[in-house]
């Protein structure tokens, strides 16, 4: 985990405190971030797609990562992006 | 002011209607060629390559000591559930604009999560296209007279690219924007 390389103890404790507060932070963007997604996708495309694509479309809803989507359709980042486009998903950031 | 940019940045940037203004925000963009290999649609290669020609955006040439930087890196993100997954060219981007100085360029939530708490690359400043559209602004590059002249531009993105953005990441650019037009 980050800071690994760090030496100071003092330095590793106000590390990991400033870690817990930003994962607090981290989670409720999370949840706004997916709910937007959730909102705009359009549900019947997505049914309508051949399993991979369907669940690579699912997964990326709710983890809001083009990477790991496009492996999932066994598509490159760019022609599942043109995918999550016609389903109208967002990429929220 | 340099900047670099990743995959995903050019492909939604390349779909902007207002795209060509990014190189005259920069005095150069660089970029990993491992990067440059992820693109693939007519759109994205043609943009690229347009402003490779133009000399705006600059391969990067890469060096071991940098892989090594990479290789530390990732041991120490890459397994953190917390963090989106982040591939390698995402981690080269952060590691070439920690070494030049220069602005990252990305819309990957693992990276901006890395720049937030990260000892070494805290120091990184990470823009996505909303940060780029807000230096446009006080560029003179876009020109807007109020708020709501900012907020159509960035509707334009949204509209071109399908992009969200965070509510809060969109409150502190509009007070920004409000206090720099108030000047």
């Amino acid at each position: 985990m980050a800071g690994g390389g760090e030496s100071s103890a003092p330095g590793h404790a106000a590390l990991s405190k400033l870690l817990e507060a930003l994962v607090e932070c981290w989670e409720r963007e999370d949840e706004e971030f997916r709910e937007l997604r959730r909102r705009s996708a359009d549900w019947k495309f997505i049914e309508e797609q051949p399993p991979h694509l369907r669940a690579a479309l699912i997964y990326f809803i709710e983890r809001g990562d083009r990477y790991v989507a496009a492996r999932i359709a066994g598509l490159t980042v760019e022609e599942f992006d043109e995918l999550r486009r016609r389903a109208n998903i967002p990429v929220v950031v | 002011m340099l900047g670099v940019a990743d995959a995903c940045f050019l492909i939604d940037w390349a779909r902007f209607r207002r795209r060509e203004l990014l190189a005259s925000l920069f005095e150069a963009i660089l970029i990993h060629e491992e990067v440059l290999a992820q693109l693939r649609s007519p759109s994205a290669i043609d943009f690229a390559s347009r402003l490779l020609a133009r000399g705006a955006l600059r391969l990067y040439p890469w060096s071991a000591a940098e892989e090594e930087l990479f290789i530390k890196l990732r041991d120490e993100v890459a397994l953190d559930p917390r963090i989106p997954s982040l591939e390698r060219p995402d981690l080269l981007c952060l590691v070439i604009a920690y070494r030049a100085g220069a602005s990252l360029l990305t819309e990957n939530l693992g990276v901006l999560r890395v720049v937030q708490f990260h000892p070494t690359f805290s120091r990184v400043t990470a823009w996505t296209a909303l940060e780029v559209l807000e230096h446009l602004v006080y560029g003179g590059l876009a020109e807007v007279r109020s708020v709501e002249d900012f907020l159509g531009i960035v509707s334009e993105y949204c509209e071109d690219t399908k992009h969200v953005f965070s509510s809060r990441r969109m409150r502190e650019v509009v007070e920004r924007v409000r206090t720099w037009l108030a000047k």
